[in-house]
């Protein structure tokens, strides 16, 4: 297999703001003036040319407060809480935005930058509607923080008494508070540069300039695809989460209800992140405990679901391969996942031509939903209509892909509520738990088997391992570990905006007996190359299928793992606020980690779901009784509005 | 019947595109197009246009509620009337005008007839100060407008029977030339002396002069064009700011109009000396009545090869000049917001560094310069960096076109050396009673009679031109809300200070204006001023709060403990 391909490199399409603010630094930090002397506050240092203020004070270990900028952005630089004094200047510069290409001397907290950023703070509460115990993001607010810093003890400037927007509730996965909006626009920046969606953008001008959405429509009728990258990313509580937790409660408390949870992989990495852990410390087991110390009647691992959609969406692959290569038919390749919803939704509005090569497999989520008000009501004699699935996902979309009207093929609404990373954690601590300190317990059964394979679906690329770590060992018939040490599959692992990797097909074995049905043999995969593709963030979505559209080289490609949130699951817009990319990594080695830990790392060897083809979808994968339980259909949305 | 209608649409937008081009930069005049087709611009021509240069719908809305000539809510009436609310109309009695129009119309300022016949808007400056209270309807000016006329000036709009003031370009009123405005110089002189010289040379003798920007900030003219002549970059491009938005100012109009040539030669000199293939004039949406007349000029020019391919003949000099309207946004007078607004953006500031001389339009090396400063370079090349060195100061050279407005006999257009105090400007204009002076527009100070001794220069008082007399009976604190106003409206609403400060001060002084402000807290406001001044992102917000602090500073004992008239 190919190492990583650098054909695609990572170019934010980005717009002006960081075009034309960035200094490009040089590429040789050796080389006669491409280090410059920067003095903050008497503390000296030497910086590559270009770099920012804000940078070289971070390196020194001095604070500056920020608040339009986000680390995962391009530069704004139109807060101004992080200005300060460079000598010679005149004005106070926002240190986010001044890249340092002479030696300068910089002061961070003369009268005049505590002033000024005093002021700011004063102008920005002066306008911030709402009391922050009624707030979502009480504690966990950078405005809060900072007026907390800066001592702010009355409203020098008056306060707003009344809301003046009104809150946007229309959506299923996010709510818009405009009320508490401070203008930082990082939302804009995060749907337009970081997404390339294009909810937001600022709207008006002067005192009226407000963050709009297209002609003031609500967030249900837009293109949103409810990825919540913009929630992870505001700084107050003006985005947020649609919370079901109340119902989730009610539910709870009602004996009649048999309340069933599943957990998928990316939470268990980042909820201690709520409970003042480091990120990359998994709490999965004391998660478990904690969720039925809450009263849910079953705890179960979306692991089982997501092996289960490799068996569906592999199989969906090899019978593509099949028709399009033995049998000659017209067939949409490459497949691409459809694990997550913000990019299904994202190919429904911007490219619902290409929507013939989604998966028709569903998502995990939805799978499991599936199964537990079929397989798993008749297993334990429970009436369907009695079962509440909940959903614990590191996702806001999951919130609308539950909704969607199709996803009732069992009978029943296959999952009743998607819950975010964050509104468990509150739940927890609403039940008084340390989570911290839980006693560990496993998963119920029957779906409790620990697997890395499906651990691994919270990462970008993990999907693509574990399909590799599969469909390789259903056709060839060897182990993935001769290819790859510990089916550790590097090449698809990793941060970068787009991955391309090729596997050949040296040799192929005998038909396995899942498949049996559906392929009298293997052979005309015999020395095939394998070629796969894995992205992640939907701006880098775009690239890929402008990419296969003009015929480029992922054209070639026979699968692609799609995910909606820069960093995949574990970069969810429902997981622990803040983010960045050294928060990203840190849940990915937790992930990893676990992977790691397993016993069972491939998908078709996960006892629950061989048990689950022998017992109830008898006919094996992509049959029809699997179809109809586990496949789904897609909506052409397009773009227009009216 | 919707299809019908989205295919029509599109259809526009591709010949548009044809006209305009095909890449975000063509947004505005494909926008304004349309906006003239359309009355405003519907929901679904928002979207379509946006899918066609390939960018987000709310993006489209985003820069069209920038602009305040478009509309994006309601159709505009077939008379857009615009009357001027700037400080010198205001001055000259804006209130009766507004009064009347809303009384023959029935409607109120931000409406439209049933009809759909009028829509009565406020607008700033039209550059019409010394000619107030002025009104624009659609593309045609009328000056000096009382409440008679306007009902006079309905009348004619309902019979179809417009008469404007002015039959195509408003003349120019100039009540004192000097040697920028009496200069002898055929057209095409300057730039034929130039295309003999070395692009050094050029740029040698704009230095020898000391020629500054006379846009206002009064940045080195060599410097800006030495730097972007040495930065690399395969295209670099030449601009000419004529955004002239500040109240007050009036000079750039007259100049457009009568020093056309002089103009276009100092932009051809410009693009010369820095290595620029492409021009822009960026006119100001107000201006549109001149784009004709521009329009004409430049291809007069093209037919002479004084543009277009290899410029009279020297083969390695190509360059042509195209305009681009504003559409009615006074922070686009910021060269970085001028070149957002010329890529299709919303015209909000950029921060900088870096700087248009290496990252301008499209991110390529970038001059703009104010209409006055391509002329007098044109000059300075004709004539010789000695011969403007001999006007001015040590620090300021040459004379200066001042726009002069407000109570005084003879308001108009003046050349003078810089050097001059206050006290021998109001005397040369008539306005000896004055009480105030505001220099520099509504972004600058407002000097009481104890200062007008004090020289109007780049080392003392700076302005780009605008002078607005206040005579002995001017509300001071009226004069500072107007100000005020105008900077709340105008902000481009990106930075903090600028967006959510002077909203407060303008609080502050409806707070003063029923006398129910405290020292402590009118102190507070002063800080905050401080505050805006040095914290925000660009020029506009920086200077916001000059005029309301120095009013402050210099009529407290008028300002303070007012008793409110009874309600």
């Amino acid at each position: 297999m190919q190492e990583k391909d650098k054909l695609f490199k990572e170019e934010c399409r980005s717009p002006k703001s960081t075009l034309t603010a960035a200094v490009k630094s040089p590429v040789n930090t050796e080389a006669i003036g491409a280090l410059i002397k920067v003095v903050i506050d008497d503390k000296e240092i030497k910086v590559p040319m270009g770099t920012t203020i804000l940078e070289a004070a971070k390196i020194l270990g001095i604070n500056i407060p920020t608040l339009c900028y986000h680390a995962d952005l391009c530069i704004s630089g139109v807060c101004r809480i992080c200005v300060v004094e460079v000598e010679g200047y005149r004005t106070l510069q926002a240190s986010c935005a001044f890249p340092i290409t002479t030696p300068i001397k910089v002061h961070t907290h003369t009268r005049k930058v505590r002033q000024a950023r005093r002021h700011v703070l004063d102008l920005l509460l002066s306008n911030h509607y709402g009391e922050c115990y009624s707030c979502v993001r009480n504690n966990n607010c950078e405005l809060q923080e900072l007026a907390n810093e800066y001592g702010v003890d009355f409203y020098r400037f008056g306060h707003v008494e009344t809301p003046t927007f009104g809150t946007d509730n229309s959506s299923y996965a996010i709510v818009r508070d405009m009320d508490k909006c401070i203008m930082c626009r990082r939302c804009v920046r995060t749907c337009i540069d970081l997404q390339e969606v294009g909810v937001y953008e600022a709207v008006g001008k002067g005192a009226e300039t407000r963050i709009g959405t297209f002609m003031d429509n609500p967030m249900a009728e837009l293109i949103c695809i409810n990825c919540g990258q913009c929630i992870n990313r505001c700084p107050t509580g003006a985005l947020h989460a649609n919370d079901p937790s109340d119902a989730i409660w009610a539910a709870i408390d009602d004996p009649t209800k048999h309340v069933v949870i599943q957990t998928a992989p990316a939470p268990r990495s980042a909820i201690g992140e709520c409970f003042g852990l480091e990120p990359g410390i998994p709490l999965t087991f004391e998660m478990n405990t904690a969720i039925r110390y809450c009263g849910f009647d079953r705890v179960f691992d979306t692991n089982f679901s997501a092996d289960l959609t490799i068996i569906e969406e592999g199989t969906e692959l090899i019978l593509r391969l099949y028709n399009a290569l033995v049998k000659k038919e017209p067939e949409f390749l490459p497949q691409f996942t459809s694990c997550s919803p913000g990019w299904v939704k994202y190919i429904e509005h911007f490219y619902p031509e290409m929507l013939g090569h989604v998966s028709s497999a569903k998502s995990p989520q939805q799978m499991f939903g599936a199964v537990i008000k079929t397989y798993y009501a008749q297993l334990n004699n429970i009436d369907p209509a009695d079962i509440v699935t909940v959903a614990l996902m590191p996702c806001t979309a999951k919130k609308f892909e539950c909704n969607r009207p199709e996803m009732n093929d069992s009978g029943f609404k296959d999952i009743d509520y998607g819950l975010t990373t964050r509104e468990l954690a509150q739940m927890f601590k609403e039940a008084g738990i340390d989570l911290v300190n839980m006693k560990k317990s496993d998963f119920d059964d029957p779906f409790g088997t620990r697997t890395g394979s499906g651990v691994i679906f919270g990462a970008t690329g993990g999907v693509m391992e574990s399909a590799i770590r599969t469909v390789y060992e259903l056709i060839t018939g060897d182990k993935i570990e001769n290819l790859f040490d510990h089916a550790n599959i590097v090449p698809v692992r990793g941060f970068e905006g787009i991955r391309y990797a090729e596997l050949p097909i040296n040799k192929v074995g005998p038909v396995p007996d899942l498949l049996k049905s559906l392929l009298p043999d293997l052979d005309w995969l015999k020395s095939a190359v394998l070629k796969v593709a894995v992205c992640h963030g939907t701006a880098n979505a775009k690239k890929v299928l402008e990419n296969i559209k003009s015929g480029g080289k992922l054209s070639e490609c026979h699968f692609i793992e799609f995910m909606a949130c820069p960093g995949g699951c574990l970069g969810g817009g429902g997981m622990p606020i803040p983010t960045n990319e050294k928060i990203r990594a840190a849940r990915a080695r937790a992930i990893y980690a676990e992977d790691e830990s397993s016993e069972v790392r491939k998908s078709y060897e996960n006892p629950a779901v061989t048990k689950l083809y022998s017992e109830f979808f008898t006919e094996g994968p992509c049959s029809h009784k699997s179809h109809k339980l586990l496949h789904t259909h897609y909506l052409e949305r397009g773009k227009k509005l009216v | 019947m919707q299809v019908i209608e989205r295919e029509k649409i599109i259809g526009q937008i591709e010949d548009l595109k044809k006209k305009h081009g095909i890449d975000r930069s063509a947004l505005l005049p494909i926008l304004q197009d349309l906006q003239k087709i359309y009355g405003f611009l519907p929901n679904i021509v928002m979207q379509e246009v946006a899918h066609s240069i390939g960018i987000h719908p709310v993006e489209v809305e985003g820069v069209a509620s920038f602009y305040s000539f478009f509309r994006t809510k309601e159709k505009q009436g077939k008379y857009v009337i615009r009357l001027c609310q700037t400080i010198s109309c205001d001055l000259a009695g804006k209130q009766n005008v507004a009064r009347q129009f809303e009384n023959e119309l029935g409607i109120k300022f931000g409406e439209t007839t049933r009809d759909g016949m009028f829509t009565l808007e406020y607008t700033n400056c039209l550059g019409m100060c010394d000619q107030g209270p002025a009104v624009m309807i659609n593309d045609r000016l009328f000056a000096r407008v009382d409440a008679e006329r306007a009902s006079q000036i309905i009348a004619d709009c309902r019979r179809d029977f417009l008469k404007s003031d002015f039959p195509e370009v408003v003349p120019s009123d100039i009540k004192k030339a000097g040697p920028i405005l009496d200069n002898g110089i055929k057209p095409v002189e300057s730039l034929k002396k130039a295309l003999k010289m070395s692009r050094s040379d050029i740029i040698a003798t704009i230095r020898e002069s000391g020629l500054k920007g006379r846009g206002g900030a009064g940045f080195p003219t060599a410097i800006k064009w030495q730097l972007a002549g040495a930065a690399k970059g395969a295209k670099k491009y030449v601009v000419c700011n004529a955004d002239e938005g500040e109240p007050g100012t009036f000079k750039d109009r007259m100049l457009l109009y009568e020093k056309t040539d002089l103009l276009l030669d100092g932009m051809t000199i410009g693009a010369y000396a820095i290595g620029a293939k492409k021009g822009f004039i960026y006119l100001r949406g107000e201006y549109l009545y001149m784009r004709k007349y521009l329009e004409k000029s430049l291809s007069k020019r093209r037919s002479q090869n004084l543009l277009g391919e290899k410029i009279l003949g020297n083969k390695d000099f190509s360059f042509d000049i195209e305009i681009r309207m504003g559409s009615g946004a006074y922070v686009c007078g910021e060269e970085t917001a001028l070149i957002e607004s010329l890529e299709g953006y919303r015209g909000e500031p950029r921060n900088r560094p870096p700087f248009p001389v290496d990252t301008g339009f499209q991110g390529n090396p970038t001059i703009v310069n104010n209409v006055e400063t391509f002329i007098d370079a044109a000059l300075i090349i004709s004539k010789g960096a000695v011969w403007f060195n001999e006007y001015g100061t040590e620090k300021s050279k040459g004379t200066k076109i001042f726009s002069i407005s407000g109570d005084c006999r003879q308001p108009g257009i003046y050349e003078f050396p810089f050097g001059l105090t206050v006290t021998e400007l109001l005397q040369e204009v008539g306005g000896e009673d004055a009480k105030a002076v505001q220099i520099g527009g509504a972004s600058g100070h407002c000097i009481a009679v104890k200062d007008f001794h004090r020289t109007i220069a780049y080392e003392d008082l700076g302005s780009g031109g605008s002078i607005i007399i206040f005579g002995p009976e001017t509300d001071m604190l009226q004069v500072a809300k107007n100000f005020l106003e105008f900077f709340v409206e105008e902000s481009c609403g990106q930075c903090t200070p600028c967006r959510d400060g002077n909203p407060k001060l303008l609080e502050g002084i409806e707070l003063l204006e029923k006398g129910r402000c405290s020292v402590t807290y009118l102190n507070e406001l002063k800080k905050l001023g401080e505050t805006i001044q040095i914290a925000s992102k660009c020029g506009l917000g920086q200077s916001s709060p000059n005029a309301f602090l120095s009013i402050i500073d210099n009529f407290k004992s008028e300002i303070l403990g007012r008793v409110p008239e009874a309600d």
